[in-house]
This record gives C-alpha cells, sequence and structure tokens, in this order.
C-alpha cells in the first residue's frame, strides 16, 4: 500500500476494535488533566471488559459465601462456581483441572515451585537454571532456595546484540541440570522466547522445565499438554481477570513430587496436636479462604477472550502496532528501542530510553499528554544490568490499542523530544 | 488552594509563573526551566547512601547543614530535571529558614503551583520522602 489509511498504517486489523474496546468502560475515561486516556501500560496489568466487572460483582449481590465449608445454598453456589472456574480456565489453558493449582499471582506459583517442589527434591549441589531475561519472580525464589539448600544457580545470558537468550550458553548451562526456569515472553523486550527448544534441550538432560509465563498467557493460546512444560505459572489480570489471582499449572507426575508449601486450614484431611494429613493434588496448595470472586471473575474472562478473541489474529495486530511504533519511534532523535520489537516473534513491547530525558522525567511527560506507560526497571534488573541501564520506559500494547492511539504516542513523544531535550 | 499568606515573596513569585502555565506540559517544562537554572547544588561524588532520598525511581539526595547565621540550609541534586526542579524550589523555601520554621515547613505551594495531581505520594516520584527528609533534619538541628 502506497499510501496507507492513517488508521491502520498497513497493520492488519481482522476484528473491530472499536466494538471490543466498547466493553471496557475504562478506556474511555477522561483524565484530570483533561486528557483521554490511552492505556500502554498493558504489561504491567490489562483492563478488565464488562463481563468480569459483572461476573465478580453479581457474585457478591448474589451468592457471596465461604466455598467448600457448609451445606447452605449460598456456600454450595459459592462452592460450585469455584470449581466450575477451575474446570473452565484449566481448559482454556488447555489441561484438565486436576492439573491447575490456583494461587495469588504469577509470582506466588513460581514460588510454589520453589517451595512446593524444589524443596521437596532438590539437595545441595543440584543444579538450577534461570536466566538474567527474567522478571525477579524467575529469580529471587531461586537465590533464596540457593542460599537454603546449596543448590547450584546457573544463569543463561542474554544475546545483546539480537535481545534473545544466548541458547549455546543455554546448551552448555543445563548439563546436570534439575531444573531449568525460563520466561515465556521478556517483560522488558517482549521477545518470546524459543521454549519449545528450551523444554526439549532440558527434558533431554532430564531437567524439569518451570515456564513463567505471566506475559506469554496474554498473547498466545497456551496448549499445556501439548507443550510438554512440567510447571507453567500465570497471571489473570494481565489478560483481562482480576488481580489477586494466579495460578501454577503442573504436569500430574510433577505434581505427585511436590509436597506442602504454605499451610493451615482447607488443605487438610485431619489434624491432631501431633501430626496433619494433608490433601492429595491441587487440594494440598490452596489454604485458606478461596479466591472465590477472583476465580469467577478469571472464568468471565476467559470465556470473554474465547467469544472475542482469536489469539493468532490478535498476535498480528498487536506485534503490527507494536512494530510501527518501534520503527517511528527509532527515528525520533536521542531515542534508543531496546530489543527488537519489529522482529515477528516479538509480542507488543516497546521499551525505550531517550539520551537526555531521564526516564521519570519521561514517564511524567507522556503522562502529561493522557499515555500511561511503564517505567522504571520492571522487576528485571539482572536484565537492566546486561542492557546496561538502570531503567526504560515501556510501552505495551493489548488487543483493544488501537492505531490511531500509537501515532498519537509516537507524536506526542516527538514533541517531546523537541520541547524537552 | 492555599491562600499563600504564609510564603516568601520568592515563593509567591514561582506560585504565579506556575498558575500562568496553560496545562500540565507547560509546568512540566517550567520545572525543566527551575532544574536547569538551578543544577545540583550537592556535587555528584557526595550523593552517597546516606544522603540518598528514598521512594524516588529517580536518584536524589539531600545534605542539611546550617550557615553561618544558622539559617538552614538544604543541598541537593536528583538526575530526574522534574525532581531537580523541586528539590530547587524547595531549598528556595526553606533555605535561610530557622530549623524551627524548616521542621513545620508546609509545602503548600506546590498545590498553588498546580502541580499536586502530578506530585501525588502514590507516584514515587519522593518529592514528599524529600521533603520529610529535610523537615527531620531540622528537627534534629533544634
Amino acid at each position: 500500500m502506497s499510501n496507507p489509511s492513517p488508521s491502520t498504517r498497513g497493520v492488519t486489523i481482522a476484528f473491530d476494535v472499536e466494538e471490543i474496546r466498547s466493553h471496557f468502560p475504562i478506556l474511555h475515561r477522561i483524565l484530570p488533566n483533561g486528557k483521554p486516556l490511552v492505556y500502554f501500560d498493558n504489561a504491567a496489568t490489562s483492563q478488565k471488559p464488562l463481563a468480569v466487572i459483572d461476573a465478580m460483582s453479581d457474585f457478591y449481590k448474589q451468592y457471596h459465601a465461604n466455598a467448600h465449608r457448609a451445606n447452605h445454598t449460598l456456600a454450595d453456589e459459592s462452592t460450585a462456581a469455584l470449581e466450575s472456574a477451575r474446570d473452565r480456565i484449566a481448559k482454556f489453558f488447555g489441561t484438565s483441572e486436576d492439573q491447575m493449582i490456583y494461587t495469588g499471582s504469577a509470582t506466588e506459583a513460581m514460588n510454589l515451585v520453589a517451595y512446593g517442589w524444589a524443596r521437596y527434591n532438590l539437595e545441595e549441589g543440584d543444579v538450577v537454571v534461570t536466566t538474567e531475561m527474567e522478571h525477579h519472580a524467575n529469580i529471587v525464589p531461586w537465590q533464596e532456595l540457593s542460599r537454603e539448600r546449596g543448590i547450584e544457580l546457573r544463569y543463561v545470558p542474554i544475546d545483546t546484540e539480537k535481545f534473545t537468550l544466548d541458547y549455546d550458553a543455554m546448551e552448555v548451562a543445563i548439563q546436570g541440570a534439575s531444573l531449568v526456569c525460563v520466561g515465556h515472553v521478556s517483560n522488558v523486550l517482549g521477545v518470546r522466547n524459543e521454549i519449545e527448544r528450551v523444554i526439549e534441550m532440558a527434558h533431554s538432560v532430564g531437567a524439569r522445565v518451570a515456564l513463567d509465563s505471566a506475559q506469554g498467557a496474554p498473547h498466545e493460546k497456551i496448549n499445556f499438554d501439548e507443550l510438554g512444560v512440567d510447571f507453567c505459572s500465570i497471571a489473570a489480570h494481565k489478560m483481562a481477570g482480576p488481580t489477586g489471582i494466579g495460578c501454577l499449572l503442573v504436569r500430574s507426575d510433577a505434581l505427585g513430587e511436590m509436597g506442602p508449601f504454605l499451610t493451615g486450614g482447607s488443605i487438610v484431611k485431619r489434624v491432631s496436636k501431633e501430626d496433619t494429613l494433608f490433601q492429595e493434588g491441587y487440594a494440598m496448595f490452596e489454604t485458606g479462604t478461596p479466591r472465590m470472586a477472583e476465580a469467577i471473575g478469571w472464568h468471565a474472562a476467559v470465556d470473554w477472550l474465547e467469544e472475542n478473541i482469536d489469539f493468532d489474529e490478535v498476535h498480528e495486530y498487536v506485534h503490527g502496532i507494536a512494530s510501527w511504533m518501534a520503527t517511528q519511534m527509532r527515528e525520533i532523535p536521542g531515542i534508543t528501542v531496546f530489543g527488537n520489537p519489529e522482529m515477528e516473534e516479538s509480542i507488543g513491547v516497546v521499551s525505550f530510553l531517550h539520551e537526555t530525558i531521564q526516564a521519570q522525567d519521561l514517564g511524567y511527560l507522556l503522562d502529561a499528554g493522557g499515555f500511561a506507560v511503564r517505567t522504571g526497571h520492571h522487576c528485571a534488573q539482572p536484565l537492566m544490568e546486561a542492557m546496561g541501564v538502570g531503567s526504560t520506559n515501556r510501552a505495551s500494547v493489548w488487543f483493544y490499542n488501537t492505531m490511531e492511539e500509537a501515532e498519537a504516542f509516537v507524536s506526542h513523544l516527538g514533541n517531546i523530544v523537541d520541547r524537552f531535550s | 488552594m492555599p491562600d499563600g499568606s504564609e510564603w516568601s515573596d520568592e515563593i509567591e513569585e514561582i506560585v504565579d509563573r506556575f498558575q500562568s502555565c496553560f496545562d500540565d506540559m507547560e509546568r512540566l517544562e517550567l520545572l525543566f526551566e527551575y532544574a536547569e537554572k538551578h543544577p545540583s547544588t550537592l556535587p555528584m561524588d557526595l550523593w552517597d547512601d546516606e544522603n540518598m532520598v528514598h521512594g524516588c525511581q529517580s536518584r536524589a539526595h539531600v545534605v542539611c547543614s546550617l550557615d553561618n547565621g544558622g539559617g538552614f540550609m538544604a543541598e541537593g541534586g536528583a538526575d530526574a530535571q522534574i525532581v531537580q526542579g523541586l528539590m530547587a524550589i524547595t531549598a528556595i523555601a526553606v533555605n535561610g529558614q530557622s530549623p524551627e520554621d524548616v521542621a513545620n515547613h508546609d509545602p503548600s505551594y506546590i498545590e498553588g503551583m498546580g502541580l499536586s495531581r502530578i506530585l501525588t505520594p502514590s507516584r514515587a516520584n519522593g518529592f514528599m520522602n524529600m521533603v520529610r527528609k529535610v523537615k527531620e533534619e531540622a528537627s534534629a538541628m533544634m
């Protein structure tokens, strides 16, 4: 196309974005400074469709009661909704409900791997491999375990030219490993790692694989059983669901090797003064009052996604917008874009810095134009160190963003650079 | 909005300048201008953990002392221009005052400047922490 429409810039739109946006009331908000909101902080958390808000509200209005604890009508309805959500969410991720444990977050899910599996199966001298591209949630639990148990922790470096994992280094690092922990998609660079290759490599040396899919699940339909990964952590709030809930998907054989992490009520069959007999399977790990409203909200979110979103179309669309933004932003004097958002495997994230306008200042200046972006180290300080920076600004795109928003963003960024550098 | 009756003439003038701004972008531009005109009075080699302002995404440092006449002196620097600008204005507001006055300092001029929405404590800009640090150090000098 020689003169692409300003609304598409050649990006394929296979769905009605305005119709999709109509499900998200917050996207129509006018900010206190009079600017319409442009939400480009989706990698931090996504916005929620009305279906999710209504489902959670309906629970509190109509059938809120503590699940798994009583025989009255409300408790029965609440329990049924909680378990129906588990079944639905597990199926959405291509597995069965007996391989899914509700957690409070993806971070908690990764801690569950560390304290519910690794602490029961690894000992001094065993090797855990992670990468310097990871979110702190996939680093700190392993550091703590390493200190506690004398486990050897190895880091796979990134290739700072291509901004991908150094797979040659990974081949070496995984030799003798018991567990390989890798991110599905980098929250800073947006690069989708070659997880199928990592899983194959790790399994070939007998290591289990823990996949941090906090950033992958919102952009790619996960089929857990087909993927063959042993553990997979997911956060609901990054994929149209509520905050406060996530899950760990666990292969049944790995689940059989796990022991309790957080202990207390709900996860026990019997408690005496001397001893406790724990429940089995996922029930061993969901202590305390269940996250009922959150599970119901997440159920509504996956229903809504299934009904309204084709993940392949979304990838093409989101990648198209982020790729266009990155290309345009590289033309703005002084702007450096990190990673390679134009690469086909990249997913909707553009991390950038200006050479003289400090990242926090730039975040404020973007906010003054109504643009919500993240500023900071993105809980990925080892990656920041590898890139030689302390922080970046990050614009992250999801399917409800539009090319008009991307154009306005690039234009505002250009104005900032003109005025403030 | 505060009535400004307690502000010095210098602060009053600053507030007036900010109030004449058209929008947040202009206000931030003016803050950048103050940062440029008032660069860090604390050499970067003196920026250390002890004088660091916590809760700020950027690096910010403040050192407080008394001048020969017993007047309060806040010297500081930040790598973000917005924080540097705020630090410069805070120094204008408190420097030369008695420690007692600084300990009771009310940064209401921020609201008068139209920056309170931008500088909410939850935005991790460190401004309120910087003011708190200045006031605590002034209290310790009393």
